[in-house]
């Protein structure tokens, strides 16, 4: 019965196609592959190569999602390839380009393109002064609904007719942004970098973002040293002798949110040779335990770090005056990822963080262990007087 | 007030009410030593006691777990129970309507965009505002919203003067309510996300964010509110029949109206302030009250109110430690869905087609 069905349905889309007397839709699963860039830390995306087109799969674009997005790069001006079938077809390189999240702006300056930045969702909290001074200038335009979601300016997208937007999704068409676009005919790409939380799977999504400027060579290069120097720096915490204990976050009356032991943040205190406090925490959400809970089991940790947008002791006290009950509190051992913010509150730590996780794990181990890196200097992060 | 008995609320003997005060005062006070007992972190009972009689403990960090987070939490949800459950009755009288709470006047929307002003739209508009919060040390947040619900109560007190119907009152403060919420919803549109997680784990309201020093502030001022509430049971019992009988009984209604919205503003204000806004228990005790004591004697009702409504909080706060797990729910969670069913329960059983609220 079902076979059957499969079989009318095959007839039918031959007919339809031929009666269309193009190129029709075919299954892209079976477009033929050269050769294939082999993901090394990432889950969420592939790339590969076939005959005049470079094919890009998001394979979870969104937590929960169960289809795929694939996406057909093509050289400027060539026909869509056969196998594209259905897929997006995005021409390359993508001379103008619109970023819905400021985590793609440090990837772009390596990639030296940020010049082909046209338009952001938002420049409030963006921390790139580049980005900063021509959002000011007006020579980047803005299209989004404000940092916390929201409608999408359609009509100045429309106007700019970029070759290409970036965003993140959700799933939930009320919060996306791109289903709009995406109607509008826009040319609107998903990346789901944000999912990963491998610090250098993360990283490696500066290729995906690559391929769209033919420029993935380069890259892989880049993110190749970068990777490197990761491992480099997490081999010099592999044979301590004891390590230091560590918890993050702050209170928010009453409930203080743990990251789970399979987080980026907690991959990377582990990489840097420290003990989590809740690394049995399972997943990689954030639980919301009792401040007692947090507190009876991490009075005598030694470290204290990223506690929201507290710069000194005395605003962290400020918030919970029982704070000074931590051993970390008491030595100072507290440290906060915001030694690089704007004004504004946009933290260099969300935006390029994703870009350096080498910088980061660098800080870390400066931090938890200063003889193993005696040259480095604090970078995103900063100790709290 | 005798002389219509047929219209005005049967009260019961004396000897009736000082026992069913006891008993609320008796389950306050389990409430209260269950609420100590009880946490995220197992500690014995005996210890407890111990650490409350400043007695050495097996474990250092249980001092300050009973000390420091229990105790002050316990003393902020009896508070904050008390005041709401109070205020709530005041507002249900005044304005002769089942569903007033003490929020009905746009108090709470006042203390939300306080609130939201100092989390959300720091660096947005100066980082001065920053500065002026965190100077202000442990109250940073409970200023901001004393200053947001002071403000509303400032315009609902100069108009209450003017106004001569409570109706138009009511919708007036509804207006101001809407108006603080729509620039909250506009701070929180253009916010970054992990302070739009500060301002909404606020909202949730919470009993364990308030510190001793905190306390030192927050109880004084809801004591005086309560106490502000012993000269209002006779002028309330009357304005329970309608604001022309009250005047006839030789009440001062407008200077009336004005003090009872002056104690329900500082008494539903400040908890705000300290816990976030907190539902339910203010709609539900009085209710429970009337149909409880079968009484609508203020009298009775305002004693009665605080002391249930305290032991409420209190339960409802052990409940949302989740006893035994390392986690926590909203406090309003709890109100709602554990309370909403028992009080559905307890009207319907005790009605029997007649209305104790008697209008």
């Amino acid at each position: 019965m079902k076979k059957t069905t499969r079989l009318m349905l095959l007839l039918l889309v031959l007919v339809l196609s031929a009666c269309a007397a193009q190129p029709g839709p075919s299954n892209s699963d079976t477009a033929p592959v050269l050769r294939a860039y082999p993901v090394r830390y990432a889950q969420h995306f592939t790339l590969e190569y076939g005959e005049g087109y470079k094919k890009l799969t998001v394979t979870q674009p969104w937590a929960g999602a169960t289809e795929a997005l694939v996406y057909f790069l093509i050289p400027r001006g060539s026909p869509a390839p056969k196998e594209a079938g259905s897929a997006q077809v995005i021409e390359t390189p993508v001379r103008s380009f619109v970023a819905m999240s400021t985590t793609y702006f440090p990837f772009l300056e390596k990639l030296g393109k940020l010049d082909a930045l046209v338009a952001v969702d938002d420049a409030t909290y963006a921390f790139n002064p580049v980005v900063r001074e021509k959002a000011a200038s007006g020579a980047i335009a803005l299209v989004g609904g404000g940092a916390g979601g929201g409608s999408v300016n359609v009509e100045k997208a429309l106007e700019l007719q970029p070759d290409l937007i970036m965003t993140s999704a959700s799933g939930s068409p009320e919060l996306d942004a791109h289903p709009k676009l995406l109607e509008a005919g826009l040319p609107v790409v998903i990346n789901a970098d944000y999912l990963e939380q491998s610090p250098l799977g993360r990283a490696e999504w500066g290729i995906f973002i690559a391929a769209f400027f033919d420029l993935e060579e380069q890259a892989v290069q880049d993110f190749d040293a970068l990777a490197q120097r990761y491992e480099a720096a997490k081999a010099l915490t592999e044979n301590l002798a004891s390590k230091v204990s560590v918890f993050t976050n702050t209170d928010y009356q009453g409930t203080w949110y743990v990251p789970g032991g399979e987080s980026y943040a907690a991959l990377l205190l582990k990489d840097a040779g420290a003990r989590y406090i809740f690394e049995a925490q399972p997943g990689y959400g954030a639980a919301p335990l009792a401040f007692e809970a947090v507190f009876d089991a991490a009075k005598d940790a030694d470290f204290w770090l990223n506690v929201g947008f507290a710069s000194d002791l005395e605003s962290l006290l400020a918030m919970d005056a029982r704070y000074v009950e931590f051993k970390a509190f008491e030595q100072g051992s507290v440290y906060n990822y915001n030694a690089r913010v704007t004004e504004n509150g946009g933290s260099d730590y969300f935006e390029s963080g994703v870009a350096n996780p080498d910088i980061i794990l660098e800080d870390l181990i400066r931090i938890f262990y200063p003889d193993l890196l005696p040259e480095h200097a604090l970078y995103y992060y900063q100790q709290l007087n | 007030m005798e002389a219509r008995p047929g219209i005005m609320p049967t009260v019961r003997k004396p000897s009736t009410r000082s026992w069913a005060l006891g008993l609320f005062a008796l389950i306050l006070v389990a409430a209260f030593v269950v609420s100590l007992s009880l946490g995220s972190v197992s500690i014995p009972l005996k210890e407890v006691f111990g650490i409350l009689l400043g007695k050495p403990t097996l474990r250092a960090s249980w001092t300050t777990i009973i000390l420091n987070f229990r105790l002050t939490k316990a003393l902020t949800a009896a508070l904050a129970g008390a005041a709401l459950s109070v205020a709530g009755l005041q507002m249900q009288t005044m304005f002769r309507n089942p569903l007033a709470d003490p929020f009905i006047l746009g108090i709470n929307s006042g203390a939300s965009l306080g609130v939201a002003l100092a989390v959300l739209a720091i660096g947005a508009t100066g980082s001065i505002l920053l500065a002026g919060i965190s100077t202000a040390g442990d109250l940073g947040l409970a200023l901001a919203a004393s200053i947001g619900a002071g403000l509303v109560l400032g315009l609902i007190l100069l108009v209450g003067r003017q106004v001569k119907n409570p109706t138009t009152l009511l919708i007036l403060g509804l207006m101001f309510g809407y108006a603080a919420s729509a620039l909250t919803s506009l701070l929180i549109y253009f916010s970054l996300p992990e302070r739009i997680q500060a301002y909404t784990v606020w909202s949730y309201g919470s009993f364990s964010g308030v510190t001793w020093g905190q306390l030192m502030v927050m109880a004084p001022v809801i004591l005086a509110g309560l106490a502000m509430t012993i000269f209002l049971p006779k002028p309330l019992n009357a304005l329970l029949l309608g604001e022309e009988y009250a005047r006839s009984m030789g009440v001062d209604v407008r200077w009336t109206r004005v003090f009872i919205l002056l104690s329900a503003s500082i008494l539903a204000g400040t908890v705000t302030a300290f816990c976030g806004p907190i539902g339910f228990i203010g709609v539900a005790v009085p209710h429970l009250c009337r149909n409880l004591l079968r009484s609508a004697n203020h009298k009775l009702l305002l004693p009665a109110s605080a002391l249930l409504g305290a032991a409420l909080a209190l339960i409802a706060d052990v409940l949302a430690q989740l006893p035994g797990s390392q986690f926590v729910l909203p406090i309003n969670v709890v109100t709602s869905l554990f309370g909403a069913p028992f009080v559905v329960w307890v009207i319907i059983r005790q009605r029997k087609g007649r209305t104790s609220f008697s209008i």
